[in-house]
């Protein structure tokens, strides 16, 4: 029998002496994060995109995770990649940027990438209710949010691999996750690119402010992308995004 | 800090040949275990993975979350990313790893498994025999009862390598219904296995029992299969002072994958 779902497999593509570690987001999969994979693959470089545990499984499984399991994935990631590559990029979307800056806080990457990370749940009610969700989640596991979409490749859109409901549980986690990371950045010393999107609806500017004032890296880089939402890797700005993150890997592995 | 415990993170090693291992540690351990073997294969030339399964080599508390099923969504995720990599993927495990490899087997082309002092059920030895008793009522006593100490099953030869094994000290007890789900599907799916297999087991094996293996061997559906006994070791065959045997017998395996028609 299989758990995971079609296309929800993780990616390991062998190049160079540099290793990219690519992380993708909550509730997403590797997939999200594939044809950056490729890219930065076909420019030589060893990539390994990691699938993030009780993703692209089923929603309910998503239930059991505790941020802490992601984190150790990616911890996993980035050692497997250590083993063939001198030098190792972390690369994270969304919530994959969090766990690449708390990866960051750790150990020693040569730099990281950080796509449309937020810093808090955009919903604010989940802040007020956080020590009730694990009990809700007894009696409503999983919820399905309303929303509108901010994709501008609308071909794009329709490949996405996500839950398309939000585990209860979960977004207790991710929330906890978002706290750890902010109160992580100024520990963070890594060379890093911020890539956010101007057209992504739900992480405001702020974050992304926030963020780059508060990592404590000297080398630190903020880059807007015109085309596109919050789904950088695979959106309308995935090209514009797929060469900043090769021309800023090179740079700092020179 | 970080979240896995360190020595006993998973590793990876590319090679030349063209087939993928991928190396699956037991219950409560962590790839550690597989280390060695894994260097040895690597220095064959083959790409090597040691995969870390969920719930392990972090905290004895998290393995009461993990369920089965997230452990074979761990074993898929290794051979997709091995597979990405090589011509062939050989699948080899330690105790419920080998349970892990086999069932993998069953579901994706997997080209050979190597399954290592393996169970076929639960419980494996005398002293555990209450807990299949407690089976029925284990999930809401597994609530109450977090862990229970390790029974000390130490059949170790090598009393350094029982004292170098990173993995926990106690026994999560709602992971016990878990590791008995497992291998349940392992006995239901066994017959459709057809990948060639070959099967080492310890002769002094306390652990997993020596039947266990002759049960496997029975089940399988795999017309190339072979059993081999190990001497001189414990359940830990890849630590123990056969290792190198064990080593050898792997390595071997692999091989004859090599030179078998794709």
């Amino acid at each position: 029998m299989r758990v995971l779902v079609d296309r929800g497999e993780p990616f390991f593509y062998p190049g160079g002496d540099i290793g990219c570690l690519l992380i993708h987001g909550f509730s997403g999969a590797p997939e999200e994060m594939r044809w950056m994979g490729k890219y930065l693959a076909e420019h030589g470089f060893t990539v390994l995109g990691v699938r993030l545990f009780a993703h692209a499984t089923q929603v309910t499984d998503m239930n059991r995770a505790r941020w802490e399991d992601w984190l150790a994935n990616a911890e996993d990631g980035y050692h497997m990649l250590r083993g063939l590559a001198s030098q190792v990029v972390v690369i994270g979307m969304s919530m994959g940027g969090a766990l690449t800056l708390l990866l960051a806080r750790e150990f020693e990457p040569a730099g990281i990438l950080v796509m449309a990370t937020p810093i808090r749940i955009p919903d604010n009610r989940v802040e007020r209710i956080r020590p009730l969700l694990p009990l809700i989640s007894k009696v409503m596991p999983t919820i399905r949010l309303p929303g509108g979409s901010d994709w501008a490749d609308k071909e794009a859109e329709k490949l996405q691999l996500h839950y398309h409901e939000i585990a209860v549980r979960s977004a207790a986690e991710l929330h906890d996750l978002l706290g750890e990371m902010r109160r992580s950045l100024g520990r963070v010393v890594a060379p890093a690119l911020l890539i956010y999107a101007k057209g992504d609806l739900g992480t405001p500017p702020n974050a992304a402010h926030f963020i780059l004032e508060q990592l404590g890296s000297s080398d630190k880089h903020i880059l807007w992308l015109e085309n596109g939402g919050h789904n950088i890797a695979r959106d309308a700005g995935r090209e514009q995004a797929f060469e900043a993150a090769a021309g800023f890997i090179h740079r700092i592995t020179a | 800090m970080s979240q896995v415990l360190s020595g006993a993170e998973p590793f990876l090693y590319r090679g030349e040949s063209g087939v993928g291992v991928l190396l699956i540690h037991g219950w409560t351990s962590s790839p550690q275990e597989m280390r060695d073997l894994g260097k040895h294969l690597a220095g064959q030339g083959h790409t090597v993975l040691g995969l870390r399964l969920p719930g392990h080599a972090t905290r004895p508390a998290d393995l009461n979350r993990l369920r089965w099923r997230d452990w074979l969504a761990a074993v898929e995720d290794g051979y997709h990313l091995l597979e990405n990599a090589s011509e062939k993927v050989v699948a080899m495990g330690l105790s419920l790893g080998g349970a892990l490899a086999l069932i993998l087997a069953t579901s994706l082309p997997v080209a050979g498994v190597v399954a290592m002092a393996t169970p076929y059920e639960l419980p494996t030895q005398p002293r555990l025999r209450w807990l299949r008793h407690l089976l029925f009522p284990m999930r809401p006593l597994g609530n109450l009862l977090r862990f229970v100490p390790k029974p000390t099953v130490n059949d170790y030869k090598d009393p350094q390598a029982h004292r170098d094994h990173l993995g926990y000290e106690v026994f999560p007890l709602r992971s016990v219904p878990e590791v008995g789900g497992l291998l349940e599907l392992l006995r239901q799916q066994l017959p459709r296995m057809r990948a060639p297999l070959l099967l080492l087991h310890a002769v002094e094996d306390r652990g997993v029992s020596p039947g266990h293996a002759r049960s496997i061997y029975a089940r399988v559906g795999s017309t190339e299969k072979e059993l081999v006994w190990i001497e001189d070791s414990g359940h830990v065959l890849t630590v123990e002072p056969s290792r190198r045997r064990v080593y050898d017998l792997a390595a071997e395996f692999v091989d004859r994958e090599l030179e078998r028609a794709p």
